[in-house]
């Protein structure tokens, strides 16, 4: 398997002492809204091992304070105040003015950020994808729609950020994503298109995250190039076929691919000994087409001058902030 | 209906007929003018929309090339790659408050769109062909949208950079907020027809508002100028205060395609109500000039009519006896002539009257001297005679004259009767007294009197008929007339049938009073002997002073009622006494 790509922009920092300590203030566009913090998945979660919740106010706010019986030692900061349901635009605006210390970056806000400025990139471990309805059972229908999809300018869309790929696994996590064809084919999609009915050449395409909206738009203009009339919907549970992302929660590629078969609605792929079996089975999960991959993106922050150490984020994007301390914190 | 009704009547005629003819000039004159102004309105307030147009377009243009001068849009039309531009139309749209933005590379390829962030990558063929853009300024142009079409206002500007060309399509939607921002005057709104379908679409007509719920109607207006492609001007809603005044300007793209109509809605409210006011005073004005020219006309024709109702006036008294009546003369005019012609004319019938008078007195004296004469003649001859006859046999006769005077004084004593029995009857007519009027029941009374005559007119051999009429109530009367008055005509009955026939004599009630009827069977009499018929002294027969149906008249006569002679000579005579 590939290794992980990490890397990080760094400004050249000033020769000064360390002054351990602080408080780290991240923003995050998430909004969870559950009684307790959550204890699954990436994130907040990642820090249960060396912070401990001090103050939870679901969906806006939450505080972790050093915990000084973590395993590996007593991180550096402090605490962490993580505010929630931030849009991505006022969290770039927070860390340009000094209100924020780690906040995340989507395509346009990477692009508008200062010369200089630190950015700590995951590798792409967001599988966005087209799901369709069990209701849509014309495979031709939905095969037609994955050929119109112009995945490249998808990419441009997102700035060139991560890869394109018609793989569930990123190429950097199984090797044989680049098998499967990621280029479009409008010919073959108006030719799958010509055997169904007038009335059968639509569909509703739900997104709830906004930021993915401009996936969706660009993909109704794809289809409706070829024929396929998609009407895109923010009423994503009831639309014929969703723009989904999920994450690729392990470095294992069996335990990957396993995990996002789960999120995806997939069958469970089969116990795979080898990649030729791996990607075997990756097929069959693809082959009717109820699961689109489109793209796999990174997970991206910008990250004050104030905080040092780090990076803060492994390659499958988890959070690990025990290692980092801020300018000017307790000695 | 007086004289004066009828002026009055013709006056008021003429006066409402002339305010109405005036009203109605007035009004029509009047709505013409109004509509005129109202049309020279409209056009100043399309004139107006037209300069407001002129200004977005500039504004549009202005935009559009202080983005393509831009250091942004040099960076972009530089660019080697020109993803990091996919998002900038919609900033730049944004900050320039545009609806539109396409930044599009010289081969057409879109790097950026604003109103469909996805479409990057496609290609605009018509940009490379259009031509001098610059030249042409902003036009209307149908701008495919994500959710469908959208009429806009578009202008096109070019940014060169070394062999580098970027176009800048920017513009604004023609929608509901671009009508709502037009400032318009009081009283107007503006719709728009966007003709984005194939058929006529309601959804497609909109104004400041929305969609416009009376699209339908504004069909057969959109229509026509989308057939012709020339302004046409219509109405919407009727005649009423909601009545709009519609004028339709065809809205044509750069390709002289007609991509819509701009309908320009002018209320009529104003209008109508201006006429209604005018209309309402024109009606008090007419009312009051209705009313004024009455009451002028009552005065006027009073003026008018006062000599000719004073000539009536006298006209009437002259027809009831007093031929001595005259009117006052106050005017020169006609009427006064009319007056002193009328005076003129009783004073003269007065004199004829006073000299037929006198002449009817001389003649009834010679007639009453005549007929004196005829009648004492008669008793005068047996009486000379008789004294002759008693001197011849005194002188020759004597022992005859015991015997002769015996019987010539007897013969003397029965003339000498008959001349105080003439005399008598004179003296009875010209005695004649008043009535002692008591109510009467003349059934009754002709019943009597019929059975008086019983005997005599079975010697005369005359059938008498009664008929009479029970309805009829007892009349206010004098007896002893009434009854001398119908033997009167009875006997002259009688006398008119010296061979028999059939005397009737018939009451009849006719309403107020009654008719009572004395016919017979004789041989009646001429039209000129019936006309001379009451006059004194004057009969038909050998004996008889004539005075009989004299006396009958004069007791109708005193008894306020009227006696008429209908006659056909050999068939009989009906004489009738009308009483009430």
């Amino acid at each position: 398997l590939a290794c992980a790509a990490l890397f990080a922009l760094s400004l050249a920092q000033p020769a000064t002492r360390p002054r351990y300590g602080g408080t780290l203030r991240v923003e995050i566009r998430a909004a969870i809204e559950t009684p307790d913090p959550p204890v699954a998945g990436h994130g907040m979660p990642d820090l249960a091992a060396a912070f401990a919740i001090a103050r939870w106010e679901a969906g806006r706010r939450a505080v972790f304070e050093a915990s000084e019986n973590a395993p590996g030692g007593r991180p550096y900061l402090d605490a962490i105040d993580i505010q929630m349901g931030k849009s991505l635009h006022d969290q770039s605006i927070d860390l340009e003015v000094g209100r924020a210390d780690i906040v995340e970056l989507g395509p346009a806000e990477l692009l508008r950020q200062p010369a200089g400025r630190r950015v700590w990139s995951s590798s792409p471990v967001r599988v966005i994808a087209l799901v369709f309805a069990p209701r849509v059972e014309d495979a031709r229908l939905r095969e037609a729609l994955a050929w119109a999809v112009d995945r490249a300018a998808i990419q441009q869309l997102m700035q060139r950020q991560g890869e394109i790929s018609a793989a569930l696994l990123p190429q950097w996590l199984s090797g044989y994503a680049f098998v499967f064809p990621t280029a479009s084919d409008a010919g073959r999609a108006r030719a799958l298109l010509a055997r169904l009915a007038q009335g059968q050449r639509s569909l509703s395409l739900g997104v709830e995250d906004a930021v993915a909206r401009p996936i969706a738009e660009r993909i109704a203009l794809n289809a409706r190039y070829v024929g396929l009339a998609v009407s895109v919907t923010s009423q994503a549970a009831n639309a014929d076929v969703r723009l989904v992302e999920v994450r690729v929660a392990s470095a294992d590629p069996a335990r990957a691919l396993a995990g996002l078969a789960a999120a995806l609605g997939l069958p469970e792929p089969p116990h795979a000994d080898s990649l030729e079996a791996l990607e075997a089975a990756e097929h069959t999960l693809l082959q009717g087409f109820r699961v689109v991959p489109l793209i796999h993106l990174p997970d991206v922050y910008g990250v004050s001058p104030r905080v040092k150490g780090g990076p803060g984020i492994t390659p499958l994007g988890e959070w690990r902030f025990e290692s980092l301390w801020i300018e000017g914190g307790r000695p | 209906m007086t004289l004066r009704t009828r002026l009055l009547l013709v006056v008021t005629v003429a006066v409402v007929a002339a305010v109405g003819v005036v009203e109605l000039l007035v009004t029509s004159r009047t709505r013409e003018a109004f509509e005129h102004v109202e049309t020279l309105r409209v056009r100043a307030l399309v004139d107006q929309f037209q300069s407001e147009f002129a200004r977005r377009k500039q504004e549009i243009v202005r935009d559009v090339e202080g983005i393509a001068s831009s250091e942004t849009a040099v960076s972009v039309a530089i660019a080697q790659d020109y993803v990091p531009f996919v998002n900038e139309a919609a900033a730049q749209a944004a900050a320039h408050n545009l609806h539109l933005l396409e930044l599009v590379a010289g081969d057409g390829t879109i790097v950026s769109s604003a109103q469909w962030p996805a479409r990057f990558g496609f290609k605009e063929e018509w940009l490379v062909e259009g031509g001098d853009w610059k030249a042409r300024g902003a036009f209307l142009k149908r701008e495919e949208l994500p959710d469908g079409y959208t009429l806009a206002l578009v202008a096109v500007s070019q940014t060169r950079a070394g062999d580098r060309t970027l176009y800048v399509v920017g513009g604004q939607q023609l929608d509901r907020e671009f009508l709502s921002s037009l400032v318009m005057p009081a009283g107007m709104r503006v719709l728009l027809y966007r003709n984005l379908e194939a058929q006529f679409s309601p959804a497609e007509m909109i104004d400041a508002s929305g969609p416009v719920a009376s699209a339908l109607a504004l069909r057969p207006l959109i229509d026509q100028v989308q057939n012709t492609r020339r302004e046409a001007v219509g109405r919407l809603g009727g005649s009423g205060a909601e009545a709009e005044t519609l004028h339709a300007l065809p809205l044509t793209g750069y390709e002289n395609n007609l991509l819509g109509v701009l309908v320009f809605a002018s209320s009529r409210r104003e209008l109508v109500e201006l006429e209604a006011s005018l209309l309402k005073t024109g009606i008090v004005v007419a009312a009051a000039g209705i009313v004024l020219g009455i009451g002028l006309s009552w005065w006027a024709t009073a003026r008018i009519t006062r000599p000719v109702h004073r000539l009536a006036e006298s006209a009437r008294l002259v027809a009831a006896g007093n031929w001595g009546a005259t009117v006052e003369v106050s005017s020169a005019d006609e009427i006064g002539q009319l007056a002193r012609a009328f005076n003129r004319m009783t004073g003269e019938l007065v004199t004829q009257r006073e000299r037929l008078v006198q002449a009817e007195r001389v003649a009834a004296w010679r007639e009453l001297a005549r007929r004196l004469a005829h009648e004492l003649k008669n008793p005068l001859f047996p009486l000379q005679i008789t004294v002759e006859n008693m001197q011849r046999a005194r002188e020759r006769y004597p022992d005859q004259f015991d015997e002769v005077f015996r019987e010539g004084t007897s013969t003397l004593l029965a003339e000498l009767g008959k001349l105080k029995q003439i005399i008598a009857r004179f003296s009875d007519f010209a005695k004649m007294p008043a009535p002692e009027m008591q109510p009467v029941d003349f059934n009754q009374m002709v019943s009597e009197t019929m059975k008086l005559f019983e005997p005599q007119l079975a010697q005369a051999r005359i059938a008498a008929k009664l008929d009479l009429d029970w309805q009829v109530h007892p009349v206010q009367a004098d007896p002893e007339q009434m009854t001398r008055a119908l033997r009167n005509l009875i006997l002259n009955a009688i006398d008119a049938m010296p061979e028999g026939g059939r005397l009737t004599v018939r009451t009849q009630y006719v309403g107020t009073g009654f008719l009572l009827e004395v016919s017979d069977t004789g041989q009646g009499m001429t039209p000129e002997e019936c006309a001379r018929l009451f006059t004194p002294y004057y009969t038909t027969k050998t004996h008889g002073t004539g005075l009989g149906l004299a006396i009958v008249q004069s007791v109708i006569s005193d008894h306020h009622g009227r006696i008429w002679v209908e006659s056909t000579p050999g068939k009989g005579t009906s004489f009738l006494i009308e009483l009430g």
